[in-house]
């Protein structure tokens, strides 16, 4: 498949020694990365915000500490962290307890006892997964309960979402789901998956990987499905959920850790709803290949804006950055997007695309998009208007009982009426339905439509429903080819 | 050594006490500091920082660049051996880098007493200064510390690009030329501050940055015409 790559130019990318003196230096100072580096004081931090993190067991801070931990106080399935770990280095995840042992289970399958977790806590305790050398502290906290939608795309582990803000705007956002390659982790150089999310909408779009081929830097294969799962799934087109929430989430804790820059990570818990993970005050690069777009020029963007609150942050960054969504998903999928309400043309039957005429010839109206329906419905109306009224009147000469008792009845009625195809052009078949609870029959017209900047020549069936709210109901028959986003009206 | 014509400044400072010899290795330092600078934001090099770049470099003019090399490699292969073994034995950090010395010099002394016997291509140990085996050794401690914390393929990756960086250093000081030139223009250390003090500066793109963002990064010359 080819990907429609969009254009960026060099200055657009954001290399790291721009990241480093542009951003984070200035807008990062020294109190609010090692708030960042911190976890349990992030935790604080953002509790007082009213922000959820997952909800701590322990924290060891000494040996003597570890020495006093009451083991059987802990619930079966918990996670061990380094407080300053990077890069999801020593976090282990237990799923669950061996019944009447102390041996805990990895998501692996694999154990451990307690004196391989004692062992690893100290290990923590002596700073080996902390950035420098310092003495750490250990956190013991809840496991998250993987979000049914995201856990179908995960091998193992909890997917999260990374979104990075700037200046009270989101700027740019990524899903990362844990791989077999990753051990469940989420973190790009661990081999996890990376798929970009439009701001505007909450919906993937590119997914990449790293390439571990490459031997001298980091490079990326863009990839369509999942790749170790026992079904593979498309990654492109996924609605996260509450994906407003988040946003707001996000924005929320940028304020809240003073990081002018920074980058929020977030896992959506089944029952809890999004929590935040981590905040990143160095967040990395690789977000702009999972975009496909460069972060330079929308931090440029976003500068300096004026920004008047949270609502207004999200507002700004769904108007700057959302919206290219459509465009991609055609790119990725080869489909379009549609509103569920879509502006659209229905042509006169006099109409044609070759012809010029001085009247006008065609309607625009809304469309309602049900994919309830297989085949289109026009309302009787709108068919008398675009030139369609004598093909009614010959359907009509046929005196079809307003209903039928059965659908056996219906078809022996247009099978002695088929002839009525031969007479009128327009009409290209007889349709049995039952509308209202009541068995009828109905005809089917040829219509020219223009849908999404795309003419089409569509069978609708005519409808004399009293009520038609929309003149033109497009069934799944014609919404092939399409994405319908629902958050969208017009 | 030939009698070397030093330009007066220079003469100036080894009347007044500071050894030829001395002088040449400490003009080295930010000569081998700058290229680490010049790798890391020009090029994208991680290396193991400017100390231990420096230290090698140096070493590496001592025993010269084949023993050097050789000895480093050593060092490395001893190194991942024992991390490796020992990690399956439960046992504190510190420990675990003590044994890993302790197993290292066994290593080294059995490859002195080869290198001895059979010659093996390399010069005999006794004309080497012990400091710089002793520098290259330390190199272990640098290599592990990474090791831990990252990935084997970017450790690997952090440690040929500070070998690079070393041997590059140690073929400036090892030019006769070069290092006389530098010893009587002693001003270019004011060269390399202004050099280092425009890198510091410079917010482009990393050679491995343009690499990494390839993909997405479009040539002026393919992008449409705007209309």
């Amino acid at each position: 498949m080819s990907y429609l790559i969009k254009n960026n130019t060099k200055d657009e990318i954001l290399g790291l020694n721009r990241r480093n003196q542009e951003y984070i230096r200035p807008y990062n100072s020294r109190s609010a990365k090692s708030l960042a580096d911190d976890k349990i004081w992030t935790k604080k931090i953002l509790a007082k915000n009213g922000i959820q993190t997952p909800e701590v067991f322990k924290i060891i801070r000494s040996k003597q500490q570890l020495n006093h931990l009451d083991w059987s106080s802990l619930p079966k399935s918990f996670v061990i962290k380094p407080n300053k770990g990077t890069g999801g280095h020593g976090i282990l995840v237990f799923y669950g307890k061996k019944k009447g042992l102390e041996e805990w289970i990895r998501p692996s399958g694999k154990t451990m006892t307690k004196k391989d977790l004692i062992l690893h806590i100290e290990n923590i305790l002596e700073g080996r997964f902390s950035m420098g050398d310092r003495k750490d502290s250990a956190i013991i906290e809840a496991r998250i309960q993987n979000d049914p939608l995201l856990k179908k795309y995960s091998y193992r582990g909890v997917p999260d979402i990374r979104i990075i803000v700037f200046n009270g705007v989101p700027v740019m956002a990524m899903l990362r789901f844990p791989t077999k390659r990753s051990d469940g982790k989420a973190n790009l150089h661990a081999g996890a998956i990376c798929t970009g999310i439009d701001i505007g909408t909450g919906i993937t779009t590119y997914s990449m990987l790293g390439n571990y081929t490459s031997p001298i830097s980091d490079t990326y294969i863009l990839v369509d499905t999942t790749s170790d799962l026992e079904e593979n799934l498309p990654l492109s087109g996924i609605q996260i959920p509450n994906w407003d929430d988040i946003l707001e989430i996000a924005v929320k804790c940028q304020e809240a850790s003073n990081l002018g820059y920074a980058g929020i990570d977030i896992a959506l818990d089944a029952e809890k709803g999004p929590m935040v993970f981590e905040l990143n005050a160095r967040p990395g690069l690789g977000i702009q290949v999972a975009n496909q777009a460069g972060l330079r020029r929308r931090l440029e963007r976003v500068k300096g804006l004026k920004v008047k609150g949270i609502k207004h942050g999200i507002r700004l960054a769904k108007e700057l950055f959302g919206g290219e969504i459509e465009d991609e998903i055609e790119a990725i999928s080869g489909r379009q997007v549609v509103s569920i309400v879509e502006e659209i043309k229905v042509y006169h039957k006099d109409w044609s695309p070759n012809v010029k005429k001085k009247k006008k010839l065609f309607e625009v109206l809304k469309a309602y998009m049900d994919t309830g329906f297989q085949t289109s419905r026009i309302d009787k109306g709108l068919a008398n208007r675009i030139g369609l009224d004598e093909s009614l009147n010959s359907f009509y000469k046929l005196d079809a009982p307003s209903s039928f008792e059965s659908f056996t009845e219906a078809q022996e009625f247009i099978e002695k009426n088929d002839s009525i195809l031969s007479t009128d052009e327009n009409i290209v078949r007889l349709a049995k339905l039952l509308e209202d609870g009541k068995i009828r029959v109905r005809p089917v017209l040829k219509v020219n439509i223009k849908i999404s900047k795309e003419v089409k020549n569509v069978e609708m069936i005519v409808s004399t429903r009293q009520e038609m709210t929309y003149p033109v109901v497009l069934g799944r028959e014609d919404l092939k080819g399409y994405l319908i986003d629902t958050t969208k009206t017009f | 050594m030939e009698a070397l014509i030093l330009s007066e400044s220079t003469q100036w400072i080894v009347n007044h006490g500071i050894p030829l010899q001395m002088l040449e290795i400490l003009v080295m330092i930010p000569i081998i500091a700058t290229l680490v600078s010049i790798a890391r934001y020009l090029v994208g090099f991680k290396t193991f920082g400017i100390y231990a770049s420096i230290i090698l470099g140096i070493s590496y003019s001592f025993t010269g660049l084949r023993y050097g090399l050789t000895l480093t490699i050593l060092v490395i292969l001893t190194t991942l051996l024992s991390h490796n073994i020992l990690k399956k034995i439960r046992m504190h950090y510190i420990t675990r880098i003590a044994i890993n010395y302790c197993l290292l010099i066994l290593v080294l002394i059995g490859f002195f007493i080869l290198v001895n016997e059979f010659g093996l291509g390399l010069e005999n140990i006794e004309n080497i200064n012990p400091l710089a085996i002793v520098s290259i050794t330390a190199l272990s401690d640098f290599f592990i510390k990474i090791y831990v914390k990252k990935s084997f393929k970017n450790t690997l990756r952090a440690l040929l690009e500070t070998l690079l960086v070393a041997t590059f250093g140690w073929f400036i000081i090892t030019r006769d030329n070069a290092s006389t030139f530098l010893l009587n223009n002693l001003w270019l250390i004011a060269l390399l501050v202004a050099i280092n003090l425009s890198i510091g500066q410079f917010k482009g793109l990393r050679l491995f940055d343009s690499s990494r963002f390839k993909s997405i990064i479009t040539k002026k010359d393919e992008l449409p015409d705007q209309k």
